[in-house]
């Protein structure tokens, strides 16, 4: 990896910029050549030089949207997939080469070789969720931004990391939730006008929990890369269940598996717990306890956060988002944050991957949404109440919680 | 479902076999958090298990409870697995998590017997236990031969930082590592540690080695950017 990254490193020195090669390989053109009034840009369409070059890493069933609403933007040239599914590469890139109506989409099956390419500006992931980190930090060790789908996380402690590179070298990194803001107006915009008051607690209902995949091996019904696939999680049999794309969470996709998801818990959780602290105006906070509880009707968590918060997860006899507001108090209202650029999330992003901006779903709002859902499905597993530290990103007091914050990566794979 | 039954089942456990069937050794991990017999007759049982011969796919389990329950007396049993290419990884994973220096010595141990893939596996778990000690031995694999291992030392010496690790990474870059991403990575990085922890001076001094005009663009931009944390921080 040294020689190859020694190679990465001289591109990112001595390559021309994307506007110089263009100039540079339009001159070495020995024939006329007439330019299309569409590469020089027009009202309705950027020049090249000025479109966001994007690729897209695993295109199954949320890539494929990604990639489709990236494709559909006048401002952006993608150029590059991967996926280790040879149909998956095959779609694609004829959906790509299809909307430029030319053959140049590159395709991929090792993530690393696009996230290589100096020509790249920004990628989307919608990879199963055990890739996630790594592909995020890689590339914004490659300088590209960052469209990441929900759930962004996989562990606890995967969230440091991947906003700290991120910041690092200045990069644009969304999370994938377009529900956050979508989904939940009628709770958000008389929260944020202060019609509840100061509130006290949400309810948010979703699972189920993960569970360990053990599903026999059966014969490859699929062109797959099976050790690509598998990644940094334990090494299983292929089976088509595991995975998967399918939304399913009832052990038919990778989706229901402790090793490549957090369950119901982080793939819907994403969006309501993401919603449930956008309506509380808690996006910037974790929670400082998860306390747990098992009653005869049914098992349920409290978080409580520093600001006197509880969000409820699964309460009984409450419906979603039920809000416990103050009877009687109007609060001053606040603006509600909104998506910059045109095209909902997706135009969010390119709007900032331009302006430099922070996203709506910056990484590091995506990340504390994730941190409920990995702190409750830890609590779940240990059946106890536990002390979140967020500055420290540790349990306090509990040793066996804190063996859960992390797992080992399958070599060679490492944060 | 009782231990016994439990343990049992685990002797046909195997691809396929419903984890109901297991389910009492879950039920005892959890439950053994407030009874110490119980633990310890539980991390027993885990541990002679996995010198009998049940499923990769058991074993693969035992060392995932172990991960959660396991003391330096599941090191022994752990060790033996790491130079072993089907089982290295789930074996790193509860010794990453069994605290103290035996568990420690197992993976630095184990270093000088596993090439390739597990290697990486063995210094990838140094580094996420943050093992101190291991640096010297990680700094001297950043010349290794194979650039995998290289590579992965480096990312190891980056999660555990410090002003070791961080020499070592400069030695390097200094030696040979100009234009390494991965090395400069590692080292922005440690620079980050060291600013939160509040050796200004230091991060500092790594952020002002890469912030030449003979490093690319992003790492003299995340370099400045640095430096300019170590202003705000001063003052």
């Amino acid at each position: 990896m040294t020689e190859h990254e020694s190679s990465a490193a001289a591109r990112q020195k001595t390559s021309p910029s994307r506007r110089k090669f263009l100039k540079t390989a339009s001159a070495a053109l020995a024939v006329p050549y007439i330019i299309p009034s569409s590469a020089l840009g027009n009202a309705e369409r950027p020049a090249p030089s000025d479109r966001i070059v994007m690729g897209g890493i695993g295109i199954g069933n949320m890539g494929r949207g990604d990639q489709g609403a990236f494709l559909d933007r006048k401002d952006v040239q993608y150029i590059a997939m991967c996926d280790v599914r040879e149909a998956n590469r095959e779609q694609s890139k004829g959906q790509i080469d299809a909307r430029y109506h030319n053959k140049d989409c590159q395709v991929y099956s090792d993530f690393r070789e696009l996230l290589a390419r100096p020509d790249i500006d920004a990628v989307h992931i919608a990879t199963p969720d055990h890739w996630h980190a790594i592909m995020v930090i890689e590339a914004c060790r490659n300088g590209k931004d960052v469209y990441c789908q929900k759930p962004e996380t996989l562990t606890l402690r995967e969230g440091p990391l991947m906003i700290a590179a991120g910041r690092r070298y200045g990069r644009v990194v969304s999370g994938g939730s377009q529900r956050v803001l979508e989904d939940y107006r009628q709770y958000v915009e008389p929260a944020w006008a202060g019609e509840y008051g100061t509130i006290k607690s949400i309810n948010v209902e979703v699972g189920p929990l993960p569970q360990l995949c053990n599903l026999p091996g059966e014969e490859m019904s699929e062109k797959i890369d099976w050790d690509m696939w598998l990644g940094p999680a334990a090494w299983g049999p292929y089976n088509s269940k595991r995975c998967s794309g399918s939304f399913s969470i009832d052990g038919s996709s990778w989706r229901s598996f402790s090793d490549y998801s957090g369950g119901g818990m982080t793939d819907w959780g994403a969006h309501h717990f993401g919603g449930a602290t956008f309506i509380c105006d808690v996006r910037d906070l974790q929670p400082k306890e998860v306390v747990y509880h098992d009653t005869p009707e049914r098992k349920y968590l409290e978080y409580h956060y520093p600001n006197g918060l509880t969000i409820y997860h699964n309460r009984p006899n409450t419906g979603n988002m039920h809000i416990e507001g103050t009877p009687g108090e109007k609060l001053p209202p606040k603006p509600v944050p909104q998506y910059q650029g045109e095209g909902g999330i997706y135009g969010d992003f390119i709007h900032c991957v331009k302006t430099r901006e922070k996203p709506f779903r910056d990484i590091e709002r995506a990340v504390n949404t994730c941190v409920l859902a990995h702190l409750g499905n830890i609590a779940y597993q240990l059946k106890r109440s536990l002390k979140w530290d967020a500055a420290a990103q540790q349990f306090v007091d509990d040793t066996e919680a804190n063996r859960l914050v992390d797992r080992a990566r399958r070599e060679p794979w490492q944060l | 479902m009782t231990l016994d039954q439990a343990f049992e089942a685990l002797r046909k456990f195997d691809w396929g076999t419903p984890l109901a069937e297991v389910s009492g050794i879950d039920d005892a991990v959890v439950a053994s958090h407030a009874d110490a017999a119980l633990r310890q007759d539980l991390e027993g049982r885990l541990i002679a298990s996995l010198s009998t011969d049940i499923s990769r796919d058991a074993k693969d389990y035992v060392c995932r409870k172990l991960a959660i329950v396991g003391s330096p007396a599941a090191v022994p049993a752990l060790s033996g697995l790491v130079a072993q290419e089907d089982h290295s990884h789930l074996a790193r994973h509860a010794l990453e998590r069994i605290p103290g220096p035996e568990a420690a010595s197992a993976l630095t141990g184990a270093l000088d017997k596993v090439t390739g893939k597990v290697k990486i596996g063995v210094i990838g778990s140094l580094g996420a236990r943050r093992e101190t000690a291991a640096v010297p031995v990680l700094a001297g694999l950043l010349g290794d031969a194979d650039p995998a291992v290289a590579r992965s030392a480096a990312l190891a010496l980056g999660a555990i930082g410090g002003g070791d690790a961080s020499r070592a990474l400069q030695a390097a870059i200094g030696n040979g590592g100009k234009g390494n991403l991965t090395l400069i990575d590692v080292l922005l990085s440690c620079a980050e540690s060291l600013l939160s922890g509040r050796q200004t001076a230091e991060a500092a001094a790594i952020y002002r080695s890469l912030s030449g005009d003979e490093q690319p663009r992003l790492v003299r931009l995340a370099a400045n950017r640095g430096l300019l944390a170590c202003l705000s921080a001063q003052a």
